[in-house]
């Protein structure tokens, strides 16, 4: 039986499109410095330190070798992750990992990207095989341009939904201090007018690049009572990886293949005790590349039935005073640091189980919720928080 | 603290070369493009499913796939597609890609998938464009599925 596991610490920094004013190091101590003050911590009470970074978007290798004292982790064991768009929480998996089975009681996981240096289109692109297919790739717009067409095809989804998508994200984002994009968007018709990247994702229907950083304080469960008197308990993580779809990178526009997002909510789900997904979980924060990639996401981790995600738009629920609110804190439409962004939605969906949201708190009680992190070709990584156990 | 951010610019101008290897089955596909202006692919003796692109081992029934080659229709139908509308450089390559630069995933007559680039640039033109056609390069081949220029719209 493996360690229970909880989430005793939360920091992140602000986010912001340039961060002349720190090196990445500098940057990383900021979200360090949060979370360890959020604990109570300090240094010396973190046993292990997992960053989580996709260097290549920067243009540089192995920057947490140049924060060791940054991110608490001189002489102290771990490594760090890359695992594409997903980062960010197989780094919370890997400090997960590291408490549930005894290594260690206290962990420390950090998620950054310093979006400022670097090109992160031509990271993406260079993600393509070399010799297959280089000069086809239009970095992860294009993409999500094709799933964007199919979903109004098949679901019958105008643009004027993927604009509430967007509207709503940007009302959370105004309500949270820590979000990048703040636009105060006042209708669809607004949203409408943006101009087109890739045709039909308008330059408000995707995710920016944010510079930031967050970090998050892992306990055991004989440590975690003494650390804080609101531990969020980590039910159950799971990273599901997918084989390549034979009709496109991040979605399947033939509508014949599994979804990697639907084989994790199914084993999570089937794990938990979970038969009902948006009765059984009180709020979800999802990473979204795209307005229109939100609400086919309703649909692969069953908060509704298939094709049926405009409509849970274009009935509120997913508002922030909806029955079933999906980021409130505005999510990655609003803010992006990539490897950062996974672990921003554990540490948003943790902040609303502990009822410590602040402005952007949901209106109904969370006493549990679900993070979703999508990356590489199409993977998935979900994570469980509860209030108790 | 008010003070502006001084910015300091280091500006590198080396061209960046690489060399890459195709293995030995993408090989067998840039060399009967090149030479043959054929596409080509291997096919899994357990399942019988063409892998497209051709692979070693076949990924669902995970069993080495041999090289039964198959050659592959250059005729198909478009799937998706989509154009860029802002301009846009492929930075990894340093060129400029095209505008509108239209793109599609096309599903070739024996139903493997290619992402490739259309003929067609007109936007308004582009949803009519359903069975196309490879055209190949006449020079300069032995860019692999860049020996096809685009894919054009045919008449059947």
């Amino acid at each position: 039986m493996a360690n229970r596991v909880a989430i005793v610490g939360i920091g992140q920094t602000y986010h912001k499109n340039k961060r002349p004013d720190v090196n990445m190091p500098e940057m990383v101590n900021e979200a360090v410095r949060a979370a360890l003050v959020d604990a109570q911590l300090r240094p010396k009470d973190i046993e292990a330190v997992i960053t989580g970074n996709m260097e290549t978007f920067e243009g540089v290798y192995l920057p947490d070798h140049w924060m060791a004292v940054e991110a608490v982790a001189f002489r102290t064991p771990g490594f760090k992750v890359s695992t594409g768009g997903t980062t960010g929480a197989s780094a919370v998996e890997e400090g997960f990992n590291f408490v549930a089975s005894g290594l260690c009681d206290v962990a420390l996981v950090i998620g950054f990207e310093k979006q400022d240096t670097g090109d992160t289109t031509a990271a993406i692109t260079a993600c393509s095989t070399p010799v297959w297919g280089k000069g086809m790739a239009t970095g992860a717009i294009g993409e999500f341009a094709k799933q964007a067409l199919t979903y109004m095809e098949k679901s019958g989804a105008k643009e004027e939904h993927a604009a509430m998508v967007r509207l709503k994200a940007d009302r959370g984002a105004c309500r949270n201090p820590y979000a990048h994009l703040k636009l105060g968007l006042k209708s669809v018709e607004e949203i409408l007018q943006s101009g087109y990247l890739v045709w039909p994702i308008r330059l408000l229907d995707f995710c920016p690049q944010s510079c930031g950083a967050c970090a998050l304080v892992l306990a055991s469960e004989g440590r975690a009572g003494k650390i804080t008197k609101k531990p969020v308990w980590m039910a159950d993580m799971i990273t599901i990886h997918q084989l390549p779809f034979r009709a496109g990178i991040f979605g399947d526009i033939t509508g014949t293949e599994p979804y990697s997002q639907e084989v994790a909510a199914e084993k999570l789900y089937e794990r938990n005790g979970i038969t009902n997904p948006i009765r059984d979980i009180d709020m979800a924060e999802i990473y979204e590349p795209s307005n229109w990639e939100e609400m086919s996401l309703y649909e692969h981790f069953h908060f509704c039935e298939k094709n049926q995600g405009w409509k849970m738009v274009e009935k509120r629920m997913t508002e922030i005073e909806g029955e079933f609110p999906v980021n409130p804190s505005g999510g990655v439409l609003a803010t992006n640091p990539i490897g950062a962004t996974p672990t921003i939605r554990i540490a948003e969906a943790a902040l609303q189980v502990r009822g410590d949201a602040g402005e952007h708190q949901v209106t109904r009680d969370v006493k549990t919720a679900v993070a979703t992190a999508l990356g590489g070709s199409n993977w998935t990584v979900m994570t469980l928080l509860k209030r108790s156990l | 603290m008010t003070q502006k951010p001084e910015y300091i610019h280091i500006k590198y101008t080396k061209p960046r070369y690489y060399r890459w290897s195709t293995g030995k089955y993408m090989g067998k596909v840039y060399k009967e493009a090149r030479d043959n202006k054929k596409l080509v692919t291997n096919r899994c003796p357990k399942c019988g499913e063409l892998l497209w692109h051709p692979e070693p081992v076949c990924g669902r029934c995970k069993v080495y796939a041999g090289e039964d080659w198959v050659e592959m229709s250059d005729k198909g139908t478009v799937l998706q597609y989509t154009y860029l509308v802002v301009p846009m450089w492929n930075p990894h390559m340093g060129e400029r890609w095209a505008n509108p630069y239209p793109l599609a995933s096309i599903k070739l007559d024996n139903g493997c998938y290619i992402y490739h680039f259309l003929e067609e640039q007109d936007p308004e033109k582009l949803p009519k464009v359903k069975r196309v056609q490879a055209v190949w390069k006449e020079e300069g081949r032995g860019q692999g599925l860049g020996d096809i220029l685009y894919f054009r719209a045919i008449e059947e």
